[in-house]
């Protein structure tokens, strides 16, 4: 459904990425972790087609996003790390907005809008104007903008940063509901980036790990924990040591001393664009 | 196509969602009065110190058109100079700032259709506030009789004028993320192409050689005030129309490619 091939970005003598590749089957949930400044957004941002790869390419859902970028960025639903909002406007009004410039046709365009609302729970305030929602409201109306074309694809970057714990449940619950939702014949694929551990472990079941631009690590996570180590040694190994040793894994991990769901504490939620 | 009027019907809507579209209307209003009276009252004058002195062959060339209708419109259309700029300011600096410019370069919209969209919004806005104006001249068809074609014209010449300004108040839009340095970029913008016809005439007033004449006329042909002039005269010229669509296609090019840089980078 996503497939990245060598995927590189340079902003002058700075390597963003380098040379990712992945494929991602249909209906998988990957999370995409990685510290910050390791390339997460700028990949979705290719992905996504907002910004161009220095080097490589990808296709998703079979469209090559240079080759036929309208047709792929049909396919895709994004979620920033901040919801792209219009503060003046009313949910529904947005919703529908959003609606007519992912191609939803004129006829299906009332429904999309109010499965979308149905779905994200927003039912309740669509006459309200976006500047007076709560800001787990406006995440969940981020959301609802993502899914309103009904994309086989959906990607999010940190789409719980900056709220509060019952927020974050909540958001974290809607994800899990989206990606188990069939799109015709088979579930949503959906990339989810965060580094707050214990979400990828309530979400998602593939692993991708980015350390200064490329991937370190790309395994379920049903194997990985198998090693019985924490998510959060994982990560911590692969990302403290160069790139280039990603194979290291799938030798036996150090026995574990800590539990599996403990959270990262080092990581910093409130991470800038 | 469709997507141009979403956009152009989003960007409207917000316009009027903020202040600013009301305190443009309101300004534009109130300046359009006060300038439109004393223009009245100064032709009244006129006629009244003509008519003192016997003056028949010169009371007999006053008309509406040329004595009020045209410096009217002529100083609307430095009033526009500076009420432009405030409604182009958000086109593209505010979809920056809010984060928006994400959702629309990943929608399969292209970005000719995005500039296009905004563009025609702020056409429409224009294209209202002439409307707006046209009362003003239009009462004096109930008092006098200017002609209409003549006083049409020069209607349009505002329309095109404000379009042109629109052009360029949407590149300056897109060059920045902050609403307040568009604002002033398109205002020194049109400043510039406003006055360069004024920095001619000051070069030929100082007696230039042939060489710096050549350098006028060019000066001259870039000024918008200069088109702007010829058309009040009521002198629809192919060449002033070729200037302004000149001038909107020019910077609507360089708007779009403002836009598109975000992926040069």
């Amino acid at each position: 459904m996503i497939e990245a091939r060598g995927l590189s970005k340079r902003y002058g003598e700075l390597v963003a990425v380098d040379g990712v590749s992945f494929a991602i089957a249909p209906g998988e949930v990957v999370g995409f972790l990685g510290p910050n400044g390791a390339g997460k957004t700028t990949t979705m941002r290719i992905l996504t087609g907002f910004l161009p790869a220095t080097d490589g390419t990808a296709a998703i859902a079979g469209h090559d996003i240079f080759e036929d970028p309208i047709a792929a960025r049909r396919a895709v639903g994004y979620l920033p790390e901040t919801p792209p909002l219009y503060p003046e406007m009313s949910v529904e009004g947005y919703l529908d907005y959003v609606a007519r410039i992912k191609d939803v046709p004129r006829r299906e365009r009332a429904a999309a809008v109010d499965r979308a609302l149905a779905r994200c729970g927003l039912a309740d305030v669509r006459r309200r104007v976006i500047a007076a929602l709560s800001k787990g409201y406006r995440q969940r109306v981020g959301l609802a903008q993502a899914i309103v074309h009904d994309p086989p694809v959906l990607i999010l970057d940190e789409p719980t940063v900056g709220l509060d714990p019952i927020q974050i449940r909540e958001i974290r619950s809607l994800i899990a509901e989206l990606a188990s939702e069939r799109k015709g014949d088979r579930a949503r694929t959906v990339i989810l980036s965060t580094h707050i551990l214990p979400e990828v472990e309530a979400i998602c079941r593939r692993v991708l790990i980015i350390h200064r631009g490329r991937i370190v690590v790309d395994r379920p996570l049903e194997e990985l924990k198998r090693g019985g180590a924490s998510l959060e040694e994982i990560f911590t190994r692969a990302t403290s040591r160069e790139p280039g040793a990603e194979q290291a894994e799938a030798a036996p991990a150090k026995p574990a001393g800590s539990s599996g769901a403990k959270p990262a504490g080092s990581s910093d939620p409130e991470k800038r664009p | 196509m469709r997507h141009v009027f979403a956009i152009a019907g989003r960007e409207l809507k917000a316009l009027f969602a903020s202040p600013v579209a009301y305190a443009v209307l309101t300004l534009f209003t109130v300046l359009a009065g006060f300038f439109f009276l004393t223009g009245v009252l100064q032709f009244q004058e006129y006629i009244m110190r003509m008519q003192s002195f016997q003056l028949s062959e010169q009371l007999a060339e006053l008309n509406l058109n040329d004595h009020v209708i045209a410096p009217f419109l002529h100083v609307m259309s430095v009033v526009l100079l500076f009420l432009i700029p405030g409604v182009t300011m958000g086109l593209f600096a505010a979809e920056k700032a809010n984060g928006t410019q994400e959702l629309l370069l990943t929608s399969p919209i292209t970005i000719w259709e995005l500039v296009i969209g905004k563009f025609l919004a702020v056409a429409a806005f224009v294209a209202l506030l002439v409307l707006l104006l046209a009362l003003y001249p239009g009462l004096l068809f109930w008092y006098g009789n200017p002609e209409l074609g003549k006083t049409l014209t020069g209607l349009g010449g505002l329309l095109l004028v404000g379009l042109a300004y629109a052009a360029i108040g949407a590149f300056a839009s897109s060059v920045t993320a902050s609403q307040l340095i568009a604002f002033f970029f398109a205002f020194v913008l049109l400043l510039v192409l406003w006055m360069l016809g004024f920095l001619a005439d000051l070069g030929a007033a100082g007696g230039g050689a042939a060489g710096s004449d050549v350098v006028g006329d060019v000066l001259r042909y870039l000024s918008s005030a200069e088109h702007f002039e010829s058309i009040v005269m009521g002198l629809v010229d192919t060449k002033d129309l070729a200037y302004f669509a000149a001038i909107v296609a020019g910077f609507l090019i360089l708007a779009k490619a403002c836009v598109e840089s975000v992926r040069w980078r």
